[in-house]
């Protein structure tokens, strides 16, 4: 019952050929990875450089292998927005987890675990809240 | 078939969904055709509408004096929570989508079925799963956690949370495989001549719906889940004698739950949208408005959870962002709020049962949006926070506004549904009835809340008394009111007057096609040339309902 005269197409067959492309492009940058993994990059760049290209690959196939490419802007908006509501599950508890104890504890609050660690290790009592 | 069939005769397509293929249990537990399934939909969520009600009729029995009236305090923590676990899950989520939304959706876009009649049926075998085992836990022993399930007591209490969470975790199954049957439907099978511009705002409100239903849900399946695993396995995730984080829970839950407040309201204001046309004759006012006003509400509704947290321990930082942020959803809401009265102003309107079912919601929305503007206020909520006042809030803005738009639906698409017209006079003393009795259960909620008497406690001091009782004999008058409509909603089964395909002359491609409709929804696939909700070149605005002495003053 659902062989309904459709609204717009939204299949375009592709060729075998940009397939190939595709598969070489990630094949490329999975040695890219690799090879960048042999040298050392300074602080956050290393992370940051197979980061990035992490996500060219995944965008690579979200687009070819997953057809986004050929479909009419709706359907790509739908992963977007997926995307979006993934980020926001994520930062906005971990934008609590990151402002919630400085804000609500007193200045003291954060060396207080390493010190009471410190007592139990010393066999200690712990110290008082000055 | 003509755009208008307004004048058609009122006739009873002999050929419809009830009798066709065939009429035995066997053919409509294995139907794959939408309407079918939309109707099994209907019958259970009302079934499980009369249990909760149930529910709360008790509690409001028990409420009536301090201390025990008609059960000891562990039952009545079962019974919160069986009442909103049922109204919840069971009902207001699934009604409007899954009920009128599968009977609908098809033939507004003017297809012959959803896009995955298969995947449609099992939407519905899963919801029945779900619902048969979270009864059986409540059956088996109930929880008093109350339907949020906050941690850590839901995951340390010897009561028999497992089974009703697993329940809630599989109907969030249904509601996913609804929600992607519509958004490919959508997508896919509008018939030609259907343009996005051009889709019923019932569609566009459903759609947003969807939406929600298919990034939200998965994200509660997974806390139950953890829920589940800290409860059975003693796991550390949420409860902090374990080193897990209480908080977090809160933040999953209500990721989902609060969103899933619009999955509630995004249908009925999909039935409000297509009812207040019908009922004003007059083009929607701002359609684009109302249509992309839907997805505002989807989106924006994402970013507001962080209200329920206000005084759970979120950092005072998050507390603030979300109380900004929730105010951004009032701004979608008025939109719709104000295209609906623009589109009254000067129409041609006609007080039938739907009609006052939209004045209420109206109403209700509106009451219920004000004081939740309030509660997004963090000052004025940590004042609020778990009082009766929330409970009113919530029952206004969630189950009264959703409510009246399932009753106007019902009112509205019975004939369409049953091929037959219900009493209109028995009809408008029923919405007097339920409209009168919600406002006086909950409105001395509202002053309950305010003076300070806490929700979900079984005791309260003697000064409250008055206010329950009056809220008690506002949830009888409720009941009577609900009562009258079974029975004059069932007596039209047999004795309503046959309906024709369109009994109130409305322009919705949904009456285009008899009543009830053929198997395949249209015998003749109509041009579309016509926008869904225009009035303007309406001759002569009469309705014809048979017997309802029908004029537009």
């Amino acid at each position: 019952m659902s062989d309904h005269t459709a609204a717009p197409a939204t299949t375009a067959h592709t060729h075998a050929g940009r397939y190939l492309v595709v598969w070489a492009a990630l094949t490329a940058l999975t040695a890219l990875t690799w090879g960048l993994s042999t040298i050392h990059i300074p602080g956050f760049g290393g992370v940051a450089v197979a980061l990035a290209i992490a996500t060219v690959k995944g965008t690579l196939v979200a687009l070819f292998f997953m057809h986004l490419w050929d479909q009419p802007g709706p359907n790509r908006l739908v992963l977007i927005t997926s995307l979006v509501f993934v980020a926001l599950l994520v930062t906005l508890p971990l934008l609590d987890n990151a402002t919630r104890f400085p804000l609500a504890n007193p200045p003291d609050a954060e060396t207080a675990p390493q010190r009471i660690r410190d007592a139990i290790l010393n066999d200690a009592p712990p110290p008082a809240h000055p | 078939m003509s755009q208008f069939p307004d004048s058609s005769p009122p006739v009873f397509a002999e050929r419809n969904y009830l009798n066709t293929p065939a009429t035995g249990l066997k053919s409509w537990l294995t139907t794959l055709d939408h309407k079918r399934i939309g109707v099994m939909f209907l019958i259970t969520t009302l079934i499980f509408f009369a249990v909760g009600g149930l529910f709360a009729m008790l509690i409001r029995i028990e409420l009536l004096t301090p201390g025990p009236t008609i059960m000891d305090a562990m039952s009545y923590n079962r019974m919160f929570t069986l009442h909103g676990v049922v109204m919840i899950f069971l009902f207001m989520i699934p009604a409007i989508p899954s009920g009128f939304g599968n009977f609908l959706l098809p033939i507004m876009v003017g297809a012959k079925d959803v896009a995955f009649p298969r995947l449609n049926l099992l939407s519905f075998y899963v919801y029945l799963l779900g619902a048969l085992i979270a009864l059986g836990g409540m059956i088996y022993g109930g929880a008093d956690t109350g339907w949020t399930f906050y941690t850590p007591y839901s995951t340390t209490t010897t009561t028999k949370v497992v089974p009703i969470l697993l329940g809630a975790f599989i109907l969030g199954f249904s509601s996913i495989l609804t929600g992607l049957n519509f958004i490919v439907t959508v997508h896919t099978l509008r018939a030609p001549g259907i343009t996005w511009n051009k889709l019923p705002l019932f569609v566009w409100s459903i759609y947003g719906t969807s939406v929600i239903q298919i990034l939200a849900t998965p994200v509660l399946g997974m806390t139950l889940l953890l829920v589940a695993i800290e409860h059975a396995f003693g796991w550390g995730i949420f409860d902090p004698a374990r080193g897990g984080d209480p908080v977090l829970f809160q933040h999953f839950f209500w990721f989902y739950s609060h969103p899933a407040v619009y999955i509630m309201i995004l249908p009925a204001m999909a039935v409000i949208s297509e009812v207040v046309c019908a009922f004003s004759r007059k083009n929607i006012f701002g359609y684009k408005a109302v249509a992309y006003s839907s997805l505002g509400i989807a989106f924006v509704g994402f970013f507001t959870w962080g209200h329920h947290l206000f005084t759970s321990g979120q950092s005072a930082f998050n507390a603030g962002v979300f109380g900004v942020l929730s105010m951004f959803v009032g701004i979608f809401t008025a939109i719709k709020v104000f295209n609906w009265v623009a589109t009254m102003y000067k129409g041609s309107i006609s007080f039938k049962t739907p009609f006052v079912y939209f004045i209420g919601f109206l109403f209700f929305l509106f009451f219920g949006g004000m004081t939740g503007v309030a509660l997004a206020t963090v000052s004025l909520d940590i004042h609020w926070q778990d009082t009766y006042f929330v409970v009113a809030h919530f029952h206004f803005i969630m189950v009264g506004s959703t409510i009246m738009a399932f009753l106007a639906a019902l009112h509205y698409w019975w004939p369409k549904i049953t091929g037959r017209m219900y009493n209109e006079r028995w009809g408008l003393v029923g919405a007097t009835l339920v409209v009168s009795g919600f406002v006086f259960t909950f409105l001395p909620q509202f002053l309950l809340g305010n003076e300070g008497m806490p929700r979900r406690y079984f005791n309260y001091p003697e000064r409250f008394q008055a206010l329950n009782v009056a809220s008690t004999a506002g949830a009888s008058v409720l009941g009577i009111g609900f009562l009258v409509i079974l029975v004059y909603i069932l007596v039209s089964l047999k004795y309503g007057p046959v309906a024709g395909p369109n009994p109130w002359g409305s322009r919705g491609y949904e009456w285009l096609t008899p009543s009830p409709p053929p198997l395949e929804n249209f015998d003749e696939l109509p041009a579309f040339e016509r926008g869904p909700h225009e009035y303007h070149d309406l001759p002569g605005v009469e309705a014809v309902a048979p017997g309802a002495g029908s004029s537009h003053a």
